[in-house]
């Protein structure tokens, strides 16, 4: 089997997740997203975030502002829709029983070389 | 000293240094072939730019007086280049960074050789920090983990053929030190999106930057001259006889097909964006080969100078410390030296020793590699070349497909197999999937049982033998003294070998060919007349058809005064086929009488006097059936007598004695250059160039109708008249000579 291949796998899959819960906390801007998620121990370029953003929002998840910056043009913030919103909870409650099984399923060994349950905290 | 330049990018002013906007225009180009088919391209690209505008000026306020080359690199690093999104997809987790680090610098890493870890396949690239002209070699060297003088010294070896090769591979492997912007690189891919057949036209295209359709023609240009040339309508004949032999000519015209469908199997496909881009990557137009030339040029004398005096330094590093070693001149600086050398002097000896046996030992192998593809290509392509020929041999249904089938499956599938194996691997891409591997081996055993089957059949054609029967040919006056055999006049043939198939050119019935299957025996005659006996053989499937066969042979003999024409050739059409039709004419010659076989036409006809032409004493020599297949099939030109073609023979009591020519009887005699043999030849050649001049002096006096070569002409007859006129004299010398 190939690890990678799952990790990867893995990861795309809750991405989409990570970045919705972080929007969901209140207007942002991407680079602020990155920084987040580095704090979260989680990397991702800008260069996948735009158009995952993008995609979000074609997608009507997402909305986005223009807001005036300091110097220079304005800049795009995005916000969630209410349709994302629900969205989001649907993704939340899948989530959390999902991490409730795997958790379960982990438990009575040591889970230190997973790194998907870093995920969780 | 570095120009600078503002440019307004997403309403910011930046200052920008050139080459710095040079590789952010670069790197934007990529992006956007890299999100061509997403939806909201343009959006993406706008917000990346802005992006990329603000970090430009947050370097700005920072104090940075403009946007040097390194910043853009910081920042694009921060953004990610294409070939990262899709080596990354998503994002990471730290805590497995050490592992992922590889993907995560991929722009340091991804192209060096030395990729341990194993979680990248091998790839071949040139290698530029040791290169010598293009960096091919030691790029293969690298791949293989050889000395890379080991492959120049191949190489030069092989240089016939891998002229082209290196300016192949010069052109399409990516150089270690590719200019990453974006991560473009240049990959030869099969563009689905514009596939007719396999694609392969559209990655060529892509590859290359040209339309489509040019690659498209050039790979058509065989079939359009294969239909345009009518002579060549034959089936699975890609290529005109003319340019077989060549095997380095496999350009696209020659073996369009082959060519074809070995990229087909060998490209991947361009499956992910990431492919797509790698498909287009960097432009390599002629600019840009030109380019990569100049400037490998450039440094090329520098290099060879430098490798050249490491070389010397090496050699002379070597002697001096074997001087040294023997002599003991050395003061205490140079004991360290002399020691330091010394370990390398053995170091080099045996590395020597191991590049030349590894290098020989490739060498062989290599050599034994290439003949045998080649030789499997050779018969590959001269058994098709020969298919159209089948009809004169093979019986149609299982026969004709069986053996289609062998010379597809057995011949030409191991060959693409071969060199589809040979390019992945040295393309460093993974083996064929098991499928396709498999369904190779199961062709090629198909290809093994049609061969047997094919075999089979065909010996169980040729298993019978006919019933010979001897058959007289009538002279209408046997007892003239001399008899000449020449072949049937105005027959065009090829002329070869003793047994050959061709195509009857020249005549309109092309459903004949001829096979020369005759042999001429002569013997003694038992009375004073020439006696002419054939018989027929022919082989078949049952005696019944054999017995057919033979009889169906049609061979003109054909006698004017002292002269028999023979047919140069049995006809074979295509209903009866080819079933080893042979001829053995005997001849009787009675003692005293003469004879002559020209050698004008046929000269490869087997003509044989066994013993002398004493052997069995007599023409009526009816044998049991397989004698005549033993007569046949032993080898006359052991045993034989040496039959000179164009000389004539007399027949005496113990034999046959060649005649002496005229100027043997008198040595003092000059005149040899003339040929005569005797009196009456003489004579008949007299008559001849008499009536050659009386020809030519007409034709001279024919007022001339083209005024343009009439000088010509004219002088041109003159000559032949006066040549004439002096072998005339030259003749009526020796005549009278003779006649005294």
């Amino acid at each position: 089997m190939d690890i990678q291949n799952t990790q990867s796998q893995m990861r795309k899959g809750v991405l989409e997740f990570c970045i919705l819960s972080i929007i969901q906390q209140g207007e942002v801007y991407p680079s602020d997203i990155v920084e987040k998620m580095k704090l979260a121990n989680l990397h991702i370029l800008e260069g996948t975030l735009y158009p995952l953003l993008t995609r979000l929002k074609n997608a009507g998840l997402l909305n986005y502002r223009w807001v005036e910056s300091i110097s220079g043009p304005p800049r795009k913030y995005f916000v969630m829709t209410e349709e994302g919103k629900a969205a989001f909870g649907v993704l939340l409650q899948t989530w959390n029983e999902m991490a409730t099984a795997v958790d379960q399923l982990t438990s009575p060994r040591t889970n230190i070389t997973e790194p998907t349950t870093e995920v969780v905290s | 000293m570095n120009k600078v330049i503002n440019i307004n990018f997403q309403g910011r002013i930046l200052p920008i240094e050139e080459m710095a906007y040079e590789t952010l225009k670069q790197y934007i180009e990529s992006l956007r072939i890299y999100f061509a088919n997403e939806e909201g391209r343009d959006e993406i690209i706008n917000d990346i730019e802005c992006r990329i505008a603000e970090l430009c000026e947050d370097r700005l306020k920072k104090g940075t007086v403009c946007i040097a080359v390194g910043d853009i690199d910081l920042i694009i690093a921060s953004i990610g280049r294409p070939a990262d999104f899709e080596a990354q997809d998503g994002f990471e987790a730290s805590g497995s960074q050490s592992q992922q680090s590889t993907t995560q610098n991929t722009n340091n890493q991804s192209y060096s050789n030395f990729d341990t870890t194993g979680q990248k396949p091998k790839r071949l690239f040139r290698d530029e920090q040791n290169k010598v002209l293009g960096g091919v070699c030691s790029g293969i060297a690298n791949y293989f983990g050889v000395e890379p003088l080991l492959i120049r010294v191949l190489w030069f070896f092989l240089i016939g053929v891998n002229i082209l090769g290196y300016l192949i591979l010069w052109i399409a492997v990516p150089s270690s030190s590719v200019k990453e912007v974006g991560g473009v690189r240049k990959r030869l891919f099969r563009d689905l999106d514009n596939k007719i057949i396999g694609g392969v036209a559209g990655g060529l295209s892509k590859y290359f930057g040209i339309q489509v359709w040019i690659i498209r023609i050039l790979f058509l240009i065989p079939f359009i001259r294969f239909m345009v040339n009518f002579k060549h309508m034959h089936l699975l004949q890609f290529w005109d006889a003319p340019d077989f032999p060549n095997l380095f000519d496999i350009t696209f015209s020659p073996g369009a097909v082959f060519v074809y469908i070995v990229l087909w199997l060998v490209l991947p496909e361009a499956k992910t964006s990431a492919d797509k881009l790698e498909m287009v990557g960097e432009k390599v137009d002629l600019n840009s080969i030109k380019n990569t030339i100049q400037n490998d040029m450039e440094g090329f004398s520098k290099r060879a100078q430098s490798w050249g005096s490491d070389l010397y330094n090496r050699n002379k590093g070597a002697n001096e410390s074997n001087h040294e070693g023997t002599a003991s001149t050395i003061n205490n600086d140079a004991t360290y030296r002399s020691s330091e050398k010394r370990k390398g002097f053995l170091y080099y000896i045996g590395r020597i020793i191991t590049l030349c046996i590894k290098g020989f030992v490739y060498f062989i192998l290599a050599i034994v590699g290439i003949s045998l593809l080649a030789a499997l290509f050779g018969i590959g392509a001269a058994a098709t070349a020969l298919l159209p020929l089948r009809k004169f041999l093979l019986e149609d249904g299982a026969q004709t497909w069986s053996v289609i089938g062998a010379i597809l499956l057995f011949i030409w599938v191991p060959i693409i197999g071969i060199v589809t194996a040979i390019i992945r691997k040295i393309a460093g891409l993974k083996k064929a999937n098991v499928w396709v591997r498999s369904s190779f081996w199961a062709l090629w055993v198909v290809g093994w049982v049609m061969l047997f089957y094919f075999g089979s059949s065909l010996g169980n054609s040729f298993s019978r033998h006919n019933v010979p029967a001897e058959q007289s040919i009538a002279l209408t006056n046997p007892k003239l003294d001399f008899l000449e055999i020449t072949a049937a006049p105005k027959m065009k043939y090829y002329e070869n070998h003793w047994f050959q198939i061709e195509p009857f050119q020249g005549f309109s019935d092309e459903d004949t060919v001829f096979v020369r299957n005759l042999r001429i025996r002569i013997v003694q005659s038992l009375n004073d007349s020439f006696q002419v006996k054939i018989v027929k053989l022919s082989n078949g499937k049952t005696v019944q058809n054999a017995n057919e066969l033979a009889r169906k042979i049609n061979f003109e003999i054909t006698q004017q005064d002292s002269l028999l024409y023979l047919d140069k050739g049995i006809g074979i059409n295509k209903i009866d086929k080819f079933r080893n039709q042979h001829i053995i004419m005997t001849i009787a010659v009675p003692i005293g009488k003469r004879i002559k076989i020209t050698n004008k036409g046929w000269s490869q006809t087997n003509v044989n006097i066994n013993g002398r032409g004493m052997r069995m004493g007599t023409i009526d020599r009816i044998s049991s059936d397989e004698n005549w297949y033993d007569e046949w099939n032993e080898p006359w030109d052991n045993e034989s007598y040496q039959f000179e073609k164009g000389v004539e023979y007399k027949m005496t009591k113990s034999g046959l004695e060649k005649i002496k020519r005229a100027d043997d009887f008198d040595s003092n005699d000059s005149s040899d250059e003339l040929g005569g043999d005797n009196p009456t030849e003489l004579q008949k050649e007299l008559k001849e160039l008499k009536e050659q001049r009386l020809q030519l002096q007409k034709e001279l006096d024919k007022p001339a109708k083209k005024t343009a070569n009439i000088e010509l002409g004219e002088a041109k007859s003159l000559n032949k008249v006066k040549k004439a006129a002096s072998r005339l004299t030259d003749l009526h010398w020796v005549l009278d000579r003779f006649s005294y």
